[in-house]
């Protein structure tokens, strides 16, 4: 019936096409920004590094006169052979207490430097002085048994230690290194001891200490160097104790494996556009529609040309399809472009720094079949963030607005670009339907390892569920631009105090789509909130999970946090809360199907979450844990059922079927109600095997809710079917324990000793038939009483208009 | 040409809440006819012509505009008028020409046809040199020949013009008025919404008075002169309004 005129959608997008190159800002966000910027980050790059100077960091020494041989200094500061690049000594300025100061460096502008140094040292000694004392408290410590004493001590210790750090980061020194005395002796002492194979009674003589800050960068950055040096340095006189022992240098390494690195120069680059490509590709193809979109909705309603373009013939949706191609023209255009040009000036800047910096080869393009992938990847995506980013900024009546509405779009793109970047995420099949993170995941793992064959088999359902989301968001685009109060909203000023008289005044008998959703959010936002609070209500004495109390917390839960919210909005929030809620007697056929029906989805549901549990990612073992403890049949069986069946049968019901489900079928399109609300209903369960098992199941219940009108044929379903699955894993333990050993077989089940009660394939078969005939029904039924109510009108309201 | 009976539209509002903006509005339009929509600001006119241009759906009673129902054949009515409001734009980033180009191929026009429309249309309306100029450069009555020039691209059977000359100069808003005169003469149905009196005496042949949402009165001028026995215009509009307004609380 409706027929798209390609002809119109082609025109108008030709039109919008010149009218955004004609727009200064577009092309210079899409074209010359991508051009510039990349060169001019390389540049700045390049110069930065080369103006780049490390301030040297300093280093005091006490007890410098102790040092054993080689030394570890040379010429005031450390001998450079203790580095692997020389380089690193002018990094470290060395403060020490040796007596004649034999500096080499000209002492006129010293002047200013010496005063400082004898101000570093006599902090040095106060530090020195202060380890010693704590050092004799732990000491101290270790001896007495007395608890008050013990308090005492660890008390001064404490606050001493709290004086070292203060002094320590005041002290304008990054590292202070302590040599003991007779430090030196005590080395040549054990070297000549072991030479002539004497006994070595002194090898616990004391040893340097390096005081160091790893919570301040500067002090750690000098510190990791110091260590360099002193690691180099012991491994030296190590060398000279084994050749003065005349023991072979290689004796401290009798493993020393050999490290075979066989990353390809490819691999090499790839790791590196495995990183930079899916994210610059998200974020590139997402800000080159945001600015268009914006432009194309929300500016035309602003230049006043969006009703001159209404007013012709072309259809809505032609219009939309007109401007959501000009918008993904731009998206994949400035996506395209920043990867050409970020490309190009990766390869510049290799071939470059190509010598000493063997890694720059890192920054080679890509290989062929990667960029036809990105090609392919690139077009879903960017037709879903062009058809997310035009109905936002449908809804805007403003540039302005627009931009406000579109910047959590851009957020929440972004956090889920940095999740998908985390070096531990891979794709899997969860992830792999997921938007956005589907798409980018697998694209690093085909730069990554293109050989992986899994991967492409991976594409499948990421290109299909990529192709689903655009589509879906075109609808809702589409959608937006066919409703008049979107499209001519009046630029009122928004006032709490008339939005809260709106609110009470103009009470519809069901809530609206607004308020339905608001309800599911205050649901899941109160769940978040609590959360913390709950589990630690659950929590027993000994701190671990005390079962019968997470069970009375769970109930809590249902009343409070799922059936409240909707009770009360429901009666605060509508003229009719038995209506809004279902609260209608059913007839006694509904209430049959639907107990039937969950008698028929019980096994159904158990064989498919155990069909695809690969699927998800794995849960965590405590959580299995507590679900399995609750389940078991060391509870009560009356208070498993009310906290597994009936609560939630109830609460749940309440909530999802009464006061959302009437929320989202406000305008009265019950498919789409059906579909939103069980959504709902899944992703209230948190836990992703739920969450798919529970959406399908939401669908079932919404049609019930439909056809009986009545939320009492939901509560039947809900109860019966949640009982069944408790009833399912107790009575199978129960049976298990009876008879531990063998394999029960039955018609309609086998019972093992592993998996508990198994359904045989003849009751999957008869509950698949059950299920399809009354399915059949519901919708049936369902379209039958549709064409009585369709010509009803949407407001039933009595006119309040003018009653004040 | 224009048929409307019992026309309703209402939507909800922060500030009024349920908000009835047309309350049952009835009259018809004849070809070679203005018929003039008189009323104050917010009286239900702009919403009556938005609807008669299918951009917004009646919420009750019908509307046929050149033989099709504007609820059920939105597109055959588009087609079919020339609409022109203070809401209708040009665009910046176009030229005079290109805009009413790209129009004319919106509404399906055969090319050399088009071709041929247009140079007669920007030759009666002295619209050739600014053929050429972007919209963001044109002055308010350059953007209003444009405007027009795009209402009548398609040779429409039907015109609805909404407050044309609202924020013109004299001299504009006579050459506005001037061209809808001559559009009458051949043979259009026309219909014009206007707050400013001397207007509609001047252009209408028949007039409706509007005011929340209701037409109060309507005929010719003529008529409503002998109906109310006042010869004064004016007076007659702003009685019939204080009137209306005392009756309803």
């Amino acid at each position: 019936m409706m027929t798209v005129q390609w002809r119109n959608v082609r025109l108008i997008l030709l039109r919008e096409l010149r009218d955004q190159l004609r727009d200064r800002r577009t092309l210079f966000m899409v074209a010359v920004l991508p051009l510039l910027l990349y060169p001019a980050l390389g540049i700045g790059m390049l110069q930065l590094t080369m103006l780049f100077t490390e301030q040297p960091r300093t280093v005091v020494i006490l007890g410098a006169e102790h040092l054993a041989q080689p030394p570890l200094l040379k010429d005031g500061s450390f001998d450079p052979r203790w580095f692997k690049t020389a380089e690193t000594t002018a990094k470290l300025r060395v403060v020490t207490d040796l007596r004649e100061a034999s500096r080499s460096t000209p002492e006129a502008v010293e002047e200013q430097p010496q005063q400082t140094q004898t101000e570093l040292l006599r902090k040095a000694q106060a530090i020195r002085k202060k380890l010693a004392e704590r050092q004799q408290l732990t000491s101290k410590l270790t001896k007495t048994i007395d608890p008050v004493e013990m308090a005492a001590f660890t008390q001064q210790s404490n606050s001493i230690s709290e004086q070292l750090t203060e002094l320590f980061s005041t002290s304008g020194m990054q590292v202070l290194l302590i040599i003991p005395d007779d430090f030196g002796k005590h080395v040549l002492q054990v070297n000549q001891q072991l030479a002539e194979r004497q006994p070595t009674e002194l090898l616990d003589y004391e040893r340097p200490i390096v005081v160091h800050n790893n919570a301040d960068e500067k002090s750690l950055v000098a510190f990791s160097r110091v260590r360099e040096a002193l690691n180099a340095w012991e491994a030296e006189i190590l060398a000279v104790r084994l050749k003065l022992a005349k023991l072979p240098s290689n004796l401290p390494d009798p493993v020393k494996p050999i490290s075979e690195d066989l990353a390809s120069k490819t691999q090499l680059q790839a790791v590196m556009w495995s990183k930079l490509f899916p994210a610059l590709l998200i974020i590139m193809s997402i800000t080159g529609a945001f600015y268009p979109a914006i432009d194309l909705c929300a500016g035309e309603k602003e230049r006043g040309t969006m009703e001159t373009l209404l007013i012709c013939p072309a259809r809505r949706t032609e219009i939309v399809l007109g401007k959501f191609f000009t918008v993904m023209c731009f998206s994949v255009a400035t996506a395209v472009l920043n990867l050409i040009s970020m490309g190009m000036t990766g390869k510049h800047m290799a071939s470059m720094m190509r010598g000493p910096m063997a890694t720059g080869a890192a920054m080679e393009f890509p290989p062929l079949h990667a960029l036809i992938w990105i090609i392919v990847l690139l077009l879903p995506l960017a037709a879903m963030f062009s058809a997310l980013c035009l109905s936002l900024a449908t809804f805007a009546r403003s540039s302005k607005e627009g931009q406000y509405y579109l910047t959590p779009l851009l957020m929440v793109t972004l956090g889920l670009t940095v999740f998908c970047l985390s070096p531990g995420i891979e794709l899997s099949g969860f992830y792999s339907v997921m938007p956005i993170v589907g798409v980018a995941l697998l694209l690093k793992g085909l730069l990554l390892n293109p050989q992986d064959t899994l991967l492409y088999w991976y594409a499948i359902p990421v290109l299909v569920t990529s192709v689903g989301y655009s589509l879906i968001s075109l609808w809702w685009a589409i959608d937006q631009f066919q409703r008049e109060e979107v499209l001519f909203r009046e630029a009122e000023r928004f006032e709490l105090r008339l939005w809260l008289r709106h609110l009470f005044r103009d009470k519809e008998p069901t809530p609206t789509f607004t308020e339905g959703a608001f309800c599911f959010l205050i649901i899941m936002f109160v769940q978040f909130a609590a959360f913390q609070t709950l589990s630690q209500a659950s929590l027993g004495a000994d701190g671990k999970i005390d079962t019968i109390r997470a069970m009375r917390v769970l109930l809590v839960q249902q009343v409070a946090i799922i059936a409240m919210p909707a009770l009360l909005m429901g009666m605060i929030l509508t003229s009719a809360p038995r209506r809004t809620l279902r609260i209608n007697l059913p007839s006694l056929k509904v209430l049959g199907i639907a107990i039937v029906l969950a008698l028929a989805c019980h096994p159904l549901s158990l064989a498919l979450v155990g069909a695809i549990k690969e699927f998800f990612p794995k849960l965590d073992d405590s959580i299995n844990h507590v679900m399995q403890e609750m389940g078991s049949s060391n509870q009560p069986v009356w208070l498993t059922l009310l906290v597994f069946a009936v609560a939630p049968g109830i609460c749940e019901e309440i909530a999802f079927r009464g006061f959302i489900l009437s929320g989202f079928g406000h305008s009265g399109r019950r498919g789409l109600a059906i579909v939103l609300s069980s959504l709902a209903f899944g992703l209230m369960h948190m836990i992703p095997q739920q969450i798919f098992n529970a959406a399908l199941l939401g669908m079932v219940l919404g049609l019930i809710a439909y056809r009986g009108n009545s939320l009492f044929p939901c509560i039947a379903f809900h109860i019966c079917y949640n009982g069944l699955a408790v009833m399912h894993g107790r009575w199978g333990q129960h049976l298990v324990e009876q008879n531990p050993q063998g394999i029960a077989r039955g018609w309609l089940y086998v019972l093992s000793p592993t998996a508990g009660i198994h359904y045989t394939g003849l009751t999957l078969v008869l509950a698949g038939g059950v299920f399809l005939a009354a399915m059949a029904w519901l919708i049936r039924g369902l379209t039958a009483a549709e064409h009585l109510t369709t010509r009803e009108p949407v407001s039933v309201l009595p006119s309040p208009a003018r009653a004040s | 040409m224009i048929y409307v009976e019992n026309l309703q539209k209402s939507f909800v509002d922060l500030r009024r809440g349920q908000f009835t903006a047309l309350g049952g509005v009835t009259f018809d339009v004849q070809p070679g006819e203005i018929y003039g929509l008189l009323g104050p600001n917010g009286a239900g006119k702009t919403t009556t012509l938005r609807i008669l241009s299918t951009v917004l759906r009646p919420t009750g009673g019908s509307a046929v505009v050149a033989g099709y129902d504007v609820s059920t054949h939105p597109e055959e009515v588009r087609a079919r008028i020339g609409f022109m409001s203070c809401n209708t734009g040009i665009y910046d980033r176009m030229t005079a020409w290109e805009m009413v180009e790209y129009f004319g191929r919106l509404y399906g026009m055969q090319e050399h046809v088009l071709q041929a429309r247009l140079e007669e249309i920007f030759e009666t309306l002295k619209m050739q040199e600014i053929r050429d100029v972007l919209g963001s450069k044109m002055s308010t009555g350059m953007k209003q020949k444009v405007s027009i020039a795009r209402t009548i691209i398609h040779d429409p059977p039907v015109l609805i013009f909404d407050e044309p000359t609202s924020g013109l100069d004299v001299l504009v808003a006579r050459e506005v008025l001037k061209t809808i005169m001559t559009l009458k003469d051949r043979g259009k149905c026309i219909i014009f919404s206007t707050h400013i009196m001397r207007e509609v005496e001047k252009l209408c042949d028949r007039i409706a008075i509007i005011h929340q949402g209701r037409i109060l009165a309507a005929g010719t001028r003529r008529e409503l002169e002998a109906r109310y026995q006042q010869p004064d215009m004016e007076e007659l509009f702003f009685d019939l309004i204080s009137q209306s307004e005392t009756q309803r609380p």
